[in-house]
């Protein structure tokens, strides 16, 4: 199966390449030239301004608030807007009609919801109301959840068998909006955390280039004192 | 599409010529070559270029999908299997090649089009089986003995082992022989966890044996401990057939390698002799013909079969080899079952790299192989063990959002459950049944023009109790580890208390072994009954699917096949 053309440049490409024969030939291993590739990549993506492709200047500026209200920025990292979450989108977006179609429809809808609301558009509407509407969001998706799972059982169980009254689904009148936000959460969270911010965030610090593999004893220790082996 | 001309110019005998460059065909090609045997290799799939395949030291945003892939595809489920960072180079489907299921079953097939096949990106645990996985039906009185025993084999292992590389420990369990280990990487502070769990708990829990090597050898370098082996090893630190065995042996002048070639049937002569076979040449789409003193079907186990099947002809109404009627008969794959739970005494542990040598680096093998009459399940299994901070990846945080809603309250919780979650997957033997076979679907045809396989599968009470027992044991471990069961729900449990045949990927048997050609197509060596010169080297030969992953018995057994084969060949025999 054919990847298309990954974003790499010829010397990130040549760099792994030197990694990998130095290590056949010498059996060693230059743990400072690994750890340079990752740093190129980031390097290589501080570069230019984006160009958006998709979006309208309105709807980008939604994404881009909606990105810093979905992860803000904290003591620990930045927002998603920083790690580029409405980028992301964007670019998808670009290639997939479908994803492009969700996000219009989806932003559309949010505007005219916060409208009957707040008389505003969502990014003009003050901090409070955005929250407000997010969590009614997140309230009704909730809900919408449990009942499938409530269907779900009433269908299997035995006792109900013949009973057809509840797989009827009641329409929440935020349906469309619910479905819109699973999807800019999960574009949004993933674009997160596949960033160099996001990996700081989490402190993920694997995939490196070590000559021997070792297990700090403070991680051990610490984990050992709480568990019931202590 | 146009009808395919046929092109038979090349008329070159070889010595012998192998299907398939996965662990059977890379084996073989290796082992032959060194003999000097004159070797054609052909492979379904491209060659392999390791710089541009293999991704262990890629991360997200080298992309601008961030392994969401074009257009966003693995948001609709049309993503690369285990994601697109790895080197699967095929999966569940591919595209043209389809294969059927019968009404009933469900059975789901893992092909990989490229050279070097699976071993690209496979798990890479490496477990011998036991002596008593030789003779199961003696044990038990379920399924079928093998021609060979372990003391057979054990030699081969050794080979296989010292030749691929393997980290473990020597531990004397007799459900799991030890072997000829490189020094196996420390327990991480999950598994050191889960062991104190187990010594509580009776369960043996030992260094995990994966086909990775910690020193170097024969010009590979050990591993540096990135972690990500299923995105392939540029190093080869991992063993891959393509890296380890093929492109040496195309060193050696040996061995010619003939990629995109598709293999649709062997060819015989009047004499009762295979003379080579037929492929389509996926370039020109046109037919061609191989000629060889030997032929060598490694093309994975059901896949081996299928060619088989299709070589039909008058004298061979059923397909070669097969006047047993046993050819795709007694077809097995692994029972699977998982369980996950989230581990208190993990929360707010400082951070270290997890990664690794890519797999788990402890595992637990079949502790209870003399309390069978306790048990109400006939065969083993073994558990492998999931945890640690993983590199963060698209899809990785959709459940825990949803769960958590967003804003500061969602990021804070992501993070500190981040790594404190703990997974067991058990891997069993089923018991051979009548039910699970394949056979040639009269009806499909590949894009090559080529019939299909149509797949019928059926796990019996053995397997799913067996699955009970992983479940129970599963949850047992992790309470005892003071965590928290958060798998299966009650009526998830209906529907997924164990795998769909085939999502293991050990799917072995179809050609099987046995003594005599009345109930097996092949003898000890790999030979079929009815046709000297005709050998599967793959899962294919395989008479049971102990609980022990296939791979390195299938180096193993490829290994003394064609130890016998050249021996053969020298006596004027095949
Ligand atoms: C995700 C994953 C994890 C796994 N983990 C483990 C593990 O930890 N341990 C373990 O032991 N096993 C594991 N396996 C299974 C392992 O990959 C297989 O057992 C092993 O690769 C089988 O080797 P093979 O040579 O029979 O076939 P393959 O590796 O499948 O190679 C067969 C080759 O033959 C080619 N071919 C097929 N048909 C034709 C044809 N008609 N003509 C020409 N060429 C053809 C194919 O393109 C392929 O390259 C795993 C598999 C997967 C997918
Ligand atoms: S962990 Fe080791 S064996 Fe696995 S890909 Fe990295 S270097 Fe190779």
């Amino acid at each position: 199966m054919s990847n298309f053309v990954p974003l790499e440049t010829l010397d990130r490409r040549s760099l792994i390449r030197t990694i990998a024969l130095g290590l056949t030939a010498l059996g060693t291993l230059d743990v400072e030239a690994a750890q340079h590739v990752h740093t190129e990549t980031a390097a290589e993506k501080a570069k230019g301004p984006y160009k958006v492709k998709t979006f309208t200047p309105a709807e980008y500026k939604t994404l881009q608030r909606l990105a810093v209200l979905i992860v803000p920025p904290d003591s620990v990292s930045g927002s998603a807007l920083d790690a580029g979450a409405p980028e992301f989108i964007d670019t998808l977006a670009s290639q997939n009609q479908q994803i492009a179609d969700i996000f219009h429809g989806g932003l559309a809808w949010l505007d005219a919801e916060m409208r009957k609301r707040y008389s505003s558009t969502f990014v003009a509407a003050k901090p409070e109301q955005q929250t407000q509407m997010l969590d009614a969001l997140v309230e009704a998706g909730r809900e919408l959840a449990e009942r499938q799972n409530e269907e779900l059982v009433y269908q299997k169980s035995p006792i109900y068998k013949d009973f057809t009254g509840y797989t009827v689904r009641r329409a929440n009148e935020l349906g469309a909006g619910v479905a819109f936000f699973d999807w800019v959460r999960k574009m949004t969270v993933d674009a997160f955390y596949t960033s160099p911010i996001g990996f700081k965030d989490l402190n993920y610090i694997g995939n490196r280039a070590l000559s021997r593999y070792v297990v700090p004893a403070e991680a051990m220790d610490y984990a050992m004192k709480r568990s019931p082996f202590a | 599409m146009e009808p395919m001309p046929q092109n038979t110019s090349s008329q070159e005998v070889y010595d012998a010529v192998v299907v398939g460059s996965g662990a059977g065909g890379g084996t073989a090609v290796h082992v032959l070559t060194a003999k000097g045997l004159k070797v054609a290799l052909l492979e379904a799939g491209p060659m392999l270029d390791v710089a541009t395949e293999f991704k262990e030291h890629k991360v997200p945003t080298d992309y601008d999908h961030r392994g969401a892939e074009e257009g966003g595809k693995s948001y609709f489920g049309q993503g690369k299997p285990f994601g697109f960072f790895s080197t699967t180079s095929g999966g569940w489907q591919l595209e043209g090649e389809p294969y059927t299921v019968g009404e009933g079953s469900q059975f789901q097939w893992f092909r990989s089009r490229i050279l070097g096949g699976r071993t690209n990106h496979y798990g890479r645990m490496s477990f011998r089986f036991a002596e008593y996985d030789f003779k199961p039906y003696d044990k038990d009185g379920l399924g079928f003995n093998w021609p060979i025993s372990y003391q057979d084999i054990a030699p081969y292992y050794d080979k296989a082992e010292e030749f691929i590389g393997v980290a473990g420990t020597r531990e004397n369990v007799p459900s799991c022989p030890d072997g000829k280990f490189h020094a196996a990487p420390p327990p991480k502070v999950h598994e050191m966890l889960v062991k104190k769990a187990c010594d509580k708990l009776g369960i043996i829990c030992i260094a995990n044996r994966r086909a990775v090597i910690t020193k170097n050898l024969n010009g590979r370098a050990a591993c540096h401990y990135c972690g990500q082996c299923g995105r392939g090893c540029q190093t080869a630190s991992a063993y891959s057939s393509a890296q380890v065995q093929v492109f040496p042996a195309m060193k050696t002048g040996k061995l010619k390698v003939f990629d995109l070639a598709m293999v649709r049937e062997v060819l015989t002569d009047n004499n009762g002799k295979a003379t080579g076979v037929l492929y389509i040449d996926k370039k020109t789409r046109t037919e061609k013909i191989i000629k060889a003193k030997v032929v060598v079907l490694a093309a994975s186990a059901c896949e081996s079969t299928r060619i088989l099947l299709n070589s039909k002809s008058k004298e061979f109404p059923n397909g070669l080899a097969n006047g047993s009627g046993m050819l795709g008969r007694y077809l097995m794959d692994t029972v699977g079952f998982g369980l996950s739970g989230t581990v208190p005494a993990l929360e707010g542990m400082p951070h270290y790299n997890t990664d690794g040598y890519g797999g788990a680096h402890l595992f637990m093998p079949w502790w209870l192989w003399d309390k069978h009459n306790k048990l109400d399940f006939p065969r083993g299994y073994h558990i492998e063990i999931g945890g640690g901070y993983g590199m963060p990846s698209v899809g990785g945080y959709h459940g825990a959002a949803r769960r958590f809603g967003y804003g500061a309250n969602m990021k804070s919780k992501i993070r500190e459950s981040y790594g404190t979650s703990i997974g067991f997957a058990g891997r069993g033997e089923m018991i051979p049944n009548i039910h699970s076979y394949c056979e040639l679907d009269p009806n499909v045809v590949d894009k090559w023009g080529i019939p299909v396989l149509k797949f019928h599968f059926k796990w019996t009470d053995y397997e799913w109790k067996q699955a009970r027992h992983m479940e129970k044991t599963f949850a047992d471990i992790i309470t005892t580890m003071g965590g928290k069961v958060s798998g299966l729900s009650a009526s998830q449990r209906e529907s997924q208390g164990i795998s769909i045949p085939g999502t293991i990927i050990h799917e072995v048997g179809g050609a099987r072994m046995g003594k005599s050609a009345k109930d097996s197509i092949l003898n000890g060596y790999c030979q079929t009954h009815e046709m000297k010169n005709l050998f599967v080297m793959d899962g294919a030969s395989f008479a049971s699917n102990p609980d022990k992953n296939p791979t390195l018995t299938i180096n193993a057994l490829a290994w003394r096949a064609c130890d016998y084969l050249a021996e053969e060949m020298k006596k004027g025999n095949v």
